[in-house]
């Protein structure tokens, strides 16, 4: 029973494979919340500033891909995309495609909740300085917006690491694929999947302890935020 | 690229009955998972130890454990400790195990938000317990509680597709039999995707109608 812990055990190519695999689950999740960050900062910009037709299409982006599954649209990403664009797409593009902007509708959502607490004062007054739009967004309110979105950025980020696993289904070879690859071959379902929740687990941890962190970091460069 | 309707025509009567298991799945294990969420965030705010101790590792267990190694662990696990069971008691288990977790946190922080002092009051006025709690606390965290709630019922009833991977022939699973018949990827696939948005969008509407009432019937 306690052999499987060991190396020699059914388990070894688990270990074998576990760090690669990782770093898969962790460079698709990072490269996938950038990507996301970004969009999801530009949806804000424009909806905050941009006529009515363009918020509308905005909503409907946000509407369409927080309505549908993630399996959904990793599928359509990797099949139906490809296909109608007319372009080749490997399995983690497309994965980090489809968790790129199924995240950025979140982010953008996190991110306009903390646009809402700034108070209308503060962009008065930079207009009253003369600062321009951009200028009033880059230094005045995209820091505050950040540092305040900072926890539901992290719970945003855990969420789309765990849900990366889902990239083991268009054949990303990552965590998941790792784990189900060993149940094939060792038929020990409760250990592997047991070890690979606990890895899963580690990362998890590590990065809510990497968030407090930068807010602590954060909170010096902003020393009068909150 | 054109789109076929005749293909749409012909899988929309497979994508329904998909749906149909999916809405059973969601029916069933959301509620489920809602209830178990309630008694552990009750548990929560008991004096045990114990009892604390136990839901904290329950909620840290689901909020870092991805919901596929869940499925596949209860899958392929349960029948190696002699429990024989099928895809579909499955998914609607770990629905319930997954919901439960998230749902313990969300009614925890409804619960602070009913001013302690108000609970000392009615102790002091003699209320039992239960009274306390079904006349004060609980209309009033209501309104707290509706929207993230809304948002946790959308959130597992799309993470419903993923039991797909475990054979239940819900809608995901249909659609990607279908695609693996007809290759209509944009057909299939834009179905089913359109099913679970109007279902998602239908879920967002009620929450918000609930809301809506609430907060009338409380004034």
């Amino acid at each position: 029973m306690i052999d499987f812990l060991t190396a020699h055990g059914a388990l070894s190519p688990f270990y074998a494979g576990v760090l690669r695999a990782s770093g898969v689950t962790v460079t698709a999740s990072v490269a996938a919340f950038c990507l996301g960050m970004a969009l999801g900062v530009t949806l804000l910009i424009i909806r905050t500033l941009c006529s009515a037709p363009f918020r509308v299409l905005i909503r409907l982006y946000v509407s369409a891909m927080r309505g549908t599954p993630l399996l959904i649209q990793l599928l359509i990403a990797y099949y139906v995309i490809p296909s109608i664009l007319d372009i080749q797409l490997s399995p983690m593009q497309a994965g980090i495609l489809a968790l790129a902007c199924n995240t950025s509708a979140y982010i953008s959502e996190i991110l306009r909740a903390a646009l809402t607490t700034i108070s209308w004062g503060q962009i008065a007054a930079a207009r009253a300085l003369g600062m321009r739009t951009w200028t009033t967004w880059r230094h005045i309110l995209l820091p505050q917006i950040l540092h305040r979105s900072i926890p539901p950025l992290t719970n945003e980020f855990t969420i789309l690491l765990k849900a990366s696993s889902l990239l083991s289904i268009i054949s990303v070879t990552e965590l998941s694929t790792l784990a189900r690859n060993v149940n094939l071959q060792s038929n020990l379902p409760l250990q592997v999947f047991a070890a690979t929740a606990a890895t899963y687990f580690i990362i998890l941890f590590c990065v809510s302890s990497i968030s407090r962190a930068v807010e602590r970091r954060f909170a010096k460069v902003l020393p009068n935020a909150h | 690229m054109l789109i076929d309707i005749e293909i749409v025509r012909e899988a929309l009567p497979v994508l329904l009955k998909g749906l149909k298991v999916t809405a059973l799945v969601s029916v069933i294990g959301i509620p489920a998972g809602i209830l178990i969420g309630g008694v552990f965030a009750y548990l929560a705010e008991s004096r045990s130890r114990v009892a604390q101790l136990v839901t904290k590792s329950y909620v840290e267990l689901v909020r870092n454990i991805p919901f596929l190694i869940v499925i596949y662990m209860s899958y392929f696990g349960l029948p190696k400790l002699g429990i024989m069971t099928s895809a579909f008691y499955v998914a609607i288990g770990t629905t319930a195990f997954y919901t439960g977790g998230y749902f313990c946190e969300v009614m925890r922080a409804a619960l602070h938000s009913v001013p302690k002092g108000q609970i000392q009051a009615s102790r002091s006025l003699g209320m039992s317990p239960w009274t306390i709690q079904c006349h004060i606390v609980i209309p009033q965290l209501l309104s707290f509680l509706i929207p993230p709630a809304t948002s946790l019922v959308i959130m597992m009833f799309k993470d419903t597709a993923i039991f797909s991977v475990v054979t239940l022939p819900e809608l995901t699973y249909q659609s990607n039999l279908l695609t693996s018949e007809t290759f209509a990827y944009v057909e299939v696939l834009g179905t089913a995707a359109l099913l679970y948005w109007l279902s998602s969008v239908i879920l967002d509407a009620t929450g918000a109608c609930l809301e809506h009432r609430v907060a009338r019937w409380r004034q």
